[in-house]
């Protein structure tokens, strides 16, 4: 019997996982950088989060930023901001 | 060719292998064979490993290959393909943001939207039925940028997929511009493509709303239904569509209104103060210090309005299509063999 042969309709092709930043061993004396997606209530929400984290590590300070709109990544120049005056990111959704 | 192959005793194997790795839409599927994959590169003159696009925000490439796998499991023919290769490229625009319509628990469908003659050489249906079953063009077409989506792009329905509803357009929402009885040059050239030229507009799109009308045949009155329908949608719609069927369009002939006449007319009845809208909580709330007076529209401007004739004979219909978020809507041109 003659065999039939298909194919995948699959992302196959090999590609490298995104790297993950390294992670801290602790949150004392880091910059807290907080991105907001501008969902209704995500700054409430992330201030929360790093009142939290706040009360468990002695954190240098927050940064915050707001892109503006969930249906979009955020600015390259912006991340590059963030990426260097923080040294842990929450970036968050909320309704 | 491309080499991912799986190997199998009968059709009924193969069928049983693609429901069970989850790469159908929950019907059955073309077992995508490389001599049917080959057809489709073929009658476009591609290579399996051209690139047809790039998507905008995970900059994810679509290889022709892999797009004619789609086309096959979902039943095209290979003179079908002209049209998946401009529906890809169509995707990919940045503007048309596929990454997020794709996830979002709006849950839209991808629209393909044909104009121009290519749509009646491969039997599109523009008439009866249009957003309907029946006709395989319609169907298969839309249903490979489908397929495709989830099988090859990865927005897999309840995983990167979210909608909270959905829309039976996901498994396929594709019709054609009704070029037969309509007075206006064709969509396509009236986007600014030459003429006699076929183009492809995808909108990621909602499900449509029908309504009816209702003796109107001056267009300021059934259009003024349209405009209501409209309204319900709310305010700061990226874009809408309106299909009109083929006996108002008659009536829009006779009146003599071009396209442009109905998306302003539309467009200018669907202005309300943003207090109004407020008040029925279709916007985020507004500050203290907002203009409660200022006027906002279901969409920013008439040009974001694509009016379109389709539908059937019969009934005075015509159906509002929104689309998603932020999305816009993008059009290519159809590039088919001789």
């Amino acid at each position: 019997m003659s065999r039939i042969y298909t194919l995948d309709p699959r992302d196959t092709a090999e590609t490298a996982p995104p790297a993950r930043a390294l992670r801290p061993a602790s949150l004392d004396g880091k910059t807290l950088g907080l991105l907001s997606n501008n969902k209704p209530h995500s700054e409430d929400l992330l201030r929360m989060v790093a009142g939290i984290i706040g009360q468990r590590y002695s954190l240098a300070g927050t940064v915050e930023y707001n892109k503006g709109g969930h249906q979009w990544p955020a600015d390259r120049s912006a991340l590059e901001d963030l990426a260097s005056r923080c040294d842990v990111m929450i970036h968050a959704t909320a309704e | 060719m491309q080499n991912e192959q799986f190997q199998f005793d009968d059709w009924e194997e193969a069928l049983d292998f693609y429901f069970g790795e989850g790469l159908t839409d929950g019907l059955p599927v073309v077992p995508p064979t490389p001599e049917r994959v080959q057809a489709m590169l073929d009658h476009c003159g591609l290579g399996a490993p051209d690139i047809l696009g790039t998507e905008g925000i995970r900059h994810k490439q679509f290889p022709a290959g892999k797009v004619a796998v789609s086309a096959v499991m979902a039943g095209c023919l290979p003179e079908h393909f002209p049209v998946v290769v401009a529906a890809v490229s169509a995707v990919c625009d940045r503007a048309y943001n596929l990454h997020a319509s794709s996830t979002s628990t709006n849950g839209i469908a991808n629209l393909v939207l044909v104009s121009g003659p290519y749509a009646s050489r491969i039997r599109m249906n523009h008439g009866v039925n249009a957003f309907g079953n029946g006709n395989r063009a319609n169907a298969a077409i839309g249903r490979a940028i489908n397929l495709l989506k989830a099988n090859f792009y990865g927005s897999i329905s309840q995983e990167m997929d979210k909608s909270t509803y959905g829309h039976s357009g996901k498994y396929s929402f594709c019709f054609a511009e009704d070029l037969a009885t309509s007075p206006w040059p064709s969509l396509a050239e009236s986007k600014g493509f030459r003429a006699g030229s076929s183009t492809v507009t995808m909108v990621a799109a909602n499900a449509p709303l029908q309504l009816e009308t209702h003796g109107d045949r001056d267009p300021e009155g059934f259009l003024t239904a349209a405009a209501h329908a409209m309204l319900g949608f709310g305010p700061r719609i990226s874009e809408m569509v309106l299909a009109i069927s083929q006996e108002l369009m008659a009536y829009v002939a006779a009146s003599g209104w071009s396209r442009e006449q109905v998306a302003a007319f539309l467009h200018e009845k669907t202005l309300r103060t943003a207090g109004e809208w407020d008040d029925w909580r279709r916007m985020d709330k507004l500050p203290a210090d907002a203009d409660r007076d200022e006027l906002v529209g279901c969409v920013a401007g008439p040009d974001r309005i694509t009016v379109v004739p389709a539908g059937g004979d019969a009934g005075e219909f015509m159906a509002v299509i929104t689309s998603w978020g932020s999305s816009r809507s993008v059009t290519r041109e159809i590039v088919a063999p001789a």
